[in-house]
């Protein structure tokens, strides 16, 4: 950690692009986070209907002690920069946690299961045979019972219990009756478990079922907040750093020093941390800022499809997405779309330089 | 190689299977079918097409004929209080209602008990007294809690004020309901069997004699709609991806070139703003910049092309495609390139400071030379990761371009399938897209194979 | 490389100078906003294919959008209507000139055939039979094979007009072996007489089922205007006139019926900005559904004026609030008017419309002047009646809200909005009233529902409040299944839950009322009950906005779908 300050440090003093990065993202931070106490003249979801699709800078209309509209307003008269500002606090709040989640998930499973391979990890019969009753048990009362009470509206007290037995019936099984079990020989043998194929086909999967159908079919049961657009992404977006991070695994393992530092006592998880991870970092932090412009967006892109997000929720893409209803309000894409591109950008310098300095340092 | 090939051959198969299945089963959980949203499109009016009933009854002989009303699967695990005669219950808000009381309270038969005398009820009511209850029904219906409902009973007792023997049969059956009520009953799972006369069952059968089944909405074939719209935006997918991997090779080579920096400065910061701009946007920008007589009129703003009275000749066709085309093409290539651009970047840059790379230079090769030659070729296995993640996309289409210049591709059929609820074509376009993509991810690992021999042990 | 990288602009280049393709000025290109799945007359299942398959078959009795009235179309004069105790006949007379494409005359054999086919087992005709479920048989006559009689069960106002309404098919085409012609319309209800003929019934229905899907439009014929030429799925449908069509030659009660551009041809364009780019790139010759902002915008182009011609003709389509009778909050009436009066009708408009609406006091349209109830005023947006109205029902004012005491519990008004999802005019309404509704101490939460999750909401009574359009006609006018309390179970199309006794008596009066001035009265007092119980508020009614080429002349623009007749169109000479 002291390092990485004193990299930042560095490089703050010797290159004016991460210096001005680093300000903009810090800025946009703090702006977030003094939010509530800044003197905004409008609330973001206020409407002023005398003053609908008002063109930005109109200074002619200012009044002096007034509140004023200085990037225009939207279709509802809604103020273009006040909504900005409180996208970003989304943006902040929702999307960058869902990448990281997402990107974490991925290095995770990605790294194990290059790492593990289908014959490494062993597991033991009476285990094994627990496993398919656990995941059934867990399925029906984390999936199943709960859509079905959402289905019926039940009270919220009704998820409780499905969720004390979701955990406490595989809990039981795999750690009360396997070790009962294992009294048998045959049952206490172990036989690998295919870790590398389960993680193959559940990522073969998730991505060969395009994102849009997932969507679509949440949709039709809850109208989709941007909330549950998040877990979905959550859910279908690690595959992408699980696969870069499996086939790092697959080239590492082979390489010569492996083995020795194997044999020296090294445990394998620092070795990924040691010598995996630094090769993995640059595509993975591509994707981490593409995929978070892309989710920042993803509103917009809905919206466009007639899959509407809930109205509510003030964010950069719903105002990109008024530009719909009136193609001649330029103000809507271009304001909003140049804090995005300014965040990205950001981002994507910090995450560069970050980079570069770290590769030196090899 | 040839066994390892054949053996990932073979794994394809319950892969696709699986896949196949999950999204067979996803789709038919999603509320609607396709008759009930044709026949409610139609309900509103100034005067009546049909009364409830009858069309009601239409819907019914629907899905009889189209074999809609048979279980879902072989089996099923449903909550114990649950009856199995439940899906034949119509209409379908009278069905949740029943599901929600049978899970609320445990016991079925006290459940259709309940529900029966409420009938009577209703039915020995005048309309008057209904509206006068109204509220208090409505409550009924919606109650989520127990005492909702004797709250709801008591009110339409007190309401109706003469006690009559339907209302008196009411109180009866709630009480019953309340006092055996089993709250937790619906975490108990129930296990039932359907035999192999199930939805599932006739369609994978379909499948295995290699047919997709119809569409419901014209009722012609899953693969001859697939085989249509693939048709239409194949090449342009194909010839756009082309372009767009050559490109961004390109650019990534001059910017990893050792004087490539102002490459670096200009490129990477261009390409970051390129790709937040939403696609949509993007498009409507270059139609309104090249399409549009307020300024450069070039191109035509939207379809493949029209009707001629007289066929064309192969050059003259080609000549209107590319004339129709050339604005999505260009559009594709846009939104692919900054994310191919920079993974191919820092793919090459990862290889600039290995010793292979010192070597080459420190022999005098040209810098050309050096990244061609030396540099490209260690960067191969993330360039071919990234390349069959692609590959899918040639016959995944593009929505947001479809529907933008109006082209009937793969990506318009999907959405209107899915709004629709048109399920065998929903389905056929996840099991072709799945198809493309286990091939894809197969040949990119014997790509992998062959680009560095030290994996082929481990994979295999 | 750097070689080919100059030659790819250098080839745009070369092909944008590449001429666009020739038209003939008397083809005229209209945009289709969704693809076409089928053209089958009887099964098909958007409502864009309607324009088209209404070039290709005719019906009994059409309306000419000149005048927006209903006329004969294959019928030679509206139908004699003899209403027994339990039953109502419908006399028919087809045209004399009337004839299919073979040259063979159109019949009653005909329109018998039809009505078997649409009630016929095995076909899929579950969107159409509905809407004939009333007739229950048609008599030929045996003298006249052009005169037959349609026997209905009771009576109903828009019976006259649903006997006309739907497609003549051809049976000599269609049913060459005679298999219907030996079935009577009322047996194809009995299942002993199904089960004999199954077989062949389900080869005729097997034919008819695959007619107008995009593989086989061989058997696509009828009796009108135009043939189909060419179907590119997803892309264009183009029809051409048929030379020395009948419809040419009638009189003059029959010059509505015309055919007069020698190729339609229809452009699926789904998106609707690229649609108006296309019509300023004069790619398109109607188009019509443009977006208010739009509209306005193209108002103010000169250059795009000297060649088209915009149209915002008064249409029937209402908006309304719907409220949930049903519910505890909402049952007392004055809280419904309450909200009624927050809705700000004048802002709505203004803001989701410009000025292309006309508000409305109930769903009879105020064009339709004879049955308009003049004297009753709009709710107007007012936050000081809407509290005293709030109060009176018994809701008490606190710090955060309206509470009242309900069966010993304190319960707060709270409203959920839903609509369907992608449709801004709805969505601008719902925010707009929550605004005002905040105003006033309501706290309004709103939602958009993809359309299937909002049917079963609505249909289920499982809501607060929707905005929703209807399309409405100015020429039968039955409100029962909207109003009635019958229709107020599940699924029933009186979503709201209205209905008094009062009310559900007048609505029966209302279809058997004898003479104009009766009905007149009798829907004005209706409009004074519905605007009185404020569950079903009627906002306005919206003009259609199109644009129409210049090029072309009498083009019947009208406030009804589809708000041109572009059969009729002449080129400006």
């Amino acid at each position: 950690m002291r390092r990485l300050m004193e990299t930042i440090g560095t490089l703050f003093k010797a290159k004016l692009a991460f210096r001005l990065a680093l300000l903009y993202l810090s800025v946009l931070v703090l702006l977030v986070v003094a939010l509530p106490w800044l003197p905004l003249p409008f609330l973001p979801n206020e409407l002023d209907l005398s003053k609908v699709f008002a063109p930005p800078f109109h200074w002619e209309h200012y009044a002096a002690n007034r509140p004023f509209h200085w990037l225009g307003t939207d279709a509802l008269g809604r103020d273009v920069l006040v909504n900005i500002v409180y996208g970003a606090r989304t943006a902040l709040m929702i999307s960058l946690p869902v990448m990281l989640l997402a990107t974490g998930l991925g290095l995770f499973m990605g790294s194990s299961a290059g790492l593990f391979g289908n014959h490494k990890l062993r597991i033991s019969n009476a285990r094994l045979l627990l496993l398919l009753p656990s995941l059934v048990a867990m399925a029906y009362y984390t999936l199943y019972v709960p859509f079905q009470l959402a289905l019926l509206k039940a009270d919220m007290s009704a998820y409780i219990l499905p969720t004390i037995l979701a955990f406490a019936i595989p809990g039981v099984l795999l750690f009360i009756g396997a070790p009962m079990l294992m009294r048998w020989d045959s049952l206490k043998k172990t036989t690998p478990f295919p870790f590398d194929h389960i993680v193959l086909r559940l990522i073969e999967t998730l991505t060969s079922i395009p994102k849009l159908i997932f969507i679509l079919v949440l949709a039709a049961f809850a109208p989709p907040s941007l909330l549950l657009l998040s877990a979905l992404l959550v859910l279908t977006f690690w595959t992408g750093p699980a696969r870069l991070a499996r086939g790092e695994m697959l080239r590492i393992k082979e390489l010569p020093y492996f083995e020795a530092a194997i044999s020296s006592g090294v445990t394998q998880w620092q070795l990924i941390w040691r010598h995996a991870m630094p090769n993995l970092l640059a595509p993975v932090a591509v994707s981490f800022v593409f995929g978070l412009a892309a989710l920042l967006m993803i509103e917009s892109t809905l919206s466009f499809l007639n899959i509407g997000v809930s109205t509510e929720l003030v964010s950069w893409g719903r105002m990109i997405s008024g530009i719909r209803a009136n193609t001649a309000a330029w103000w809507l894409v271009a304001f909003p779309g140049a804090f995005l591109s300014l965040t990205v950008l950001a981002l994507q310098t910090c995450s560069y330089y970050l980079l570069q300095a770290s590769q030196e340092k090899r | 190689m040839g066994p390892y090939l054949l053996k990932r051959l073979l794994l394809v198969i319950p892969a696709l299977w699986l896949i196949a299945s999950l999204v067979f089963l996803l789709s038919k959980l999603m509320p609607g079918t396709y008759g009930s949203q044709q026949l409610q499109q139609s309900d509103a009016g100034y005067y009546s097409k049909g009364d409830p009933e009858s069309r009601e009854k239409a819907f019914r002989q629907y899905l009889r004929k189209t074999g809609q009303d048979l279980p879902l699967f072989y089996f099923s695990v449903t909550s114990l209080p649950e009856p199995d005669t439940l899906h034949l219950i119509y209409p379908e808000t009278e069905r949740l209602f029943l599901k929600r009381m049978a899970w609320l309270y445990g016991d079925w038969t006290l459940v259709s008990a309940f529900y029966s005398s409420l009938q009577q009820l209703e039915g020995s009511l005048t309309a008057t007294e209904r509206k006068s209850i109204q509220p208090h029904m409505h409550a009924l219906y919606q109650h989520t809690r127990s005492e909702q409902l004797s709250s709801a009973v008591d009110s339409i007792a007190s309401t109706l004020a003469a006690s009559t023997d339907p209302l008196r049969r009411l109180q009866a059956s709630t009480h019953t309901l309340l006092d055996t009520r089993e709250e937790y009953a619906y975490v108990l799972p129930d296990f039932r069997w359907h035999g192999p006369d199930n939805q599932y069952h006739h369609w994978m059968r379909h499948l295995f004699e290699g047919e997709l089944g119809t569409s419901y909405r014209d009722g012609r074939p899953v693969v001859a709609l697939l085989v249509e719209a693939i048709g239409n935006t194949w090449w342009l997918m194909f010839i756009s991806m082309g372009l767009a991997t050559l490109i961004s090779l390109e650019l990534a080579m001059l910017m990893v070139r050792r004087h490539g920096r102002i490459w670096r400065r200009s490129v990477l910061p261009a390409l970051f703003f390129l790709d937040s701009i939403p696609l949509f946007v993007l498009a409507m920008l270059l139609l309104v910049l090249l399409a549009s007589p307020a300024f450069l009129q070039l191109f035509p703003v939207y379809g493949m092309g029209y009707y001629t009275e007289v066929s064309l000749s192969w050059l003259q066709a080609m000549n209107q495609w590319l004339l129709f085309m050339a604005l999505p093409m260009v559009c594709l290539v846009l939104a692919n390139l900054p994310y191919l651009t920079n993974q191919f970047y820092h793919a090459l840059a990862g290889t600039a400071s290995q010793d292979y790379t010192r070597t080459a230079r420190a022999k005098g090769l040209s810098e050309s030379g050096v990244i061609r030659r030396h540099m490209l070729r260690n960067a191969l296995l993330p360039i071919i990761t990234l390349l069959s993640d692609f590959l899918p996309a040639l016959v995944a289409g593009a929505v947001i371009i479809e529907t933008i210049f109006a082209i009937p591709g793969i990506g318009r059929l999907l959405i209107d399938s899915v709004m629709a609820r048109d399920y065998p074509v929903m389905v056929g376009i996840v099991v072709l897209v799945a198809l493309f993509k286990l091939l894809a991810h197969l040949l990119s690992d014997l790509l992998y194979a062959l680009a560095d021999p030290r994996i082929r042990h481990t994979a295999a | 490389m750097k070689k080919l990288k100059a030659a790819i602009p250098l080839l745009f280049l070369l092909l944008s100078f590449c001429n666009q393709p020739e038209r003939q000025p008397d083809e005229i290109r209209i945009r289709l906003a969704a693809d076409i799945s089928s053209l089958n007359p009887v099964s098909y299942s958007e409502l864009e294919a309607l324009q088209i398959i209404n070039l290709l078959y005719n019906s009994l009795l059409t309306t000419d959008l000149a005048d927006n009235t209903l006329k004969p179309g294959l019928a030679s004069s509206m139908p004699q209507v003899e209403r027994n105790d339990s039953l109502t006949l419908f006399t028919y007379q087809i045209r004399e000139e009337a004839e299919w494409a073979n040259g063979s005359p159109v019949t009653g054999a005909d329109v018998a055939f039809t009505l078997k086919v649409l009630k016929a087992p095995f076909i899929n005709n579950e969107n159409l039979s509905p809407q004939v479920e009333f007739i229950r048989d048609i008599v030929l006559n045996k003298s006249n094979p052009r005169q037959f009689t349609v026997v209905c069960t009771g009576y109903t106002p828009e019976m006259e007009l649903l006997t006309g309404d739907f497609f003549i098919l051809p049976a000599y085409l269609l049913d060459p072996e005679g298999l219907f012609a030996g079935i009577a319309l009322p047996s194809l209800a009995d299942s002993s007489i199904v089960l004999r003929n199954k077989g062949r019934i389900q080869s005729l229905a097997d034919r008819l089922n695959r007619m107008g899907s995009p593989g086989s439009t061989e058997l696509l014929s009828g009796s009108a205007g135009y043939t189909l030429e060419r179907w590119a799925k997803g892309q264009y449908v183009t029809v051409k006139r048929k030379d020395n069509w009948w419809g040419n030659t009638t009189g003059a009660d029959g010059r509505h019926l015309a055919a007069n551009p020698a190729r339609i041809s229809f452009q699926v364009i789904p998106e609707n900005t690229t649609a108006l780019l296309a019509l300023k790139n004069r790619q398109l010759d109607v188009l019509d559904n443009i977006p208010v902002t739009e509209f306005v915008q193209l108002n103010q182009d000169k250059v795009f004026l000297k060649d088209y011609e915009l149209f915002s003709p008064q249409g029937f389509s209402l908006v309304y609030a719907g409220l949930n009778t049903r519910t505890p909050k909402l049952k007392d009436k004055r809280t419904r008017q309450a909200i009624a009066h927050l809705l700000d009708v004048e802002n709505l408009i203004k803001a989701t419309q410009q000025s292309y609406a006309t508000p409305t006091v109930g769903p009879i349209p105020p064009s339709v002047k004879k049955f308009y109830h003049q004297n009753l005023a709009p709710y107007t947006f007012s936050e000081q009646k809407a509290m005293a109205l709030l109060k009176s029902a018994g809701w008490i004012k606190e710090q955060n809200g309206w509470f009242r005491q309900l069966n010993g519990k304190k319960e707060q008004l709270t409203l959920e909005i839903i609509y369907i999802a992608g449709n801004t005019v709805y969505e601008q309404s719902a925010l707009i009233f929550q605004q005002h509704a905040a105003k006033a101490g309501i706290p309004v939460t709103v939602q958009a529902l993809e359309s299937n999750y909002f049917n079963q909401k609505i249909n289920g009574r499982d809501f607060d409040m929707f905005f929703r359009g209807i399309s409405g006609n100015p020429f039968v006018f039955n409100f029962k299944p909207l109003f009635h309390s019958t229709y107020a179970g599940p699924g029933g199309f009186n979503t709201t839950g209205f209905g008094t006794p009062e009310s559900d008596a007048l609505l029966d009066a209302i279809n058997t009322a004898e003479t104009e001035a009766d009905k007149a009265r009798l829907l004005k007092k209706l409009q004074a009950i519905l605007h009185e119980e404020a569950a079903f508020v009627s906002l306005y009614y919206r003009k259609e906005k199109l644009a129409i080429h210049r090029r072309f002349s009498n083009t019947k623009v009208s406030g009804l779908s589809p708000y041109y007749d572009v059969s009729s169109f002449m080129l400006k000479k």
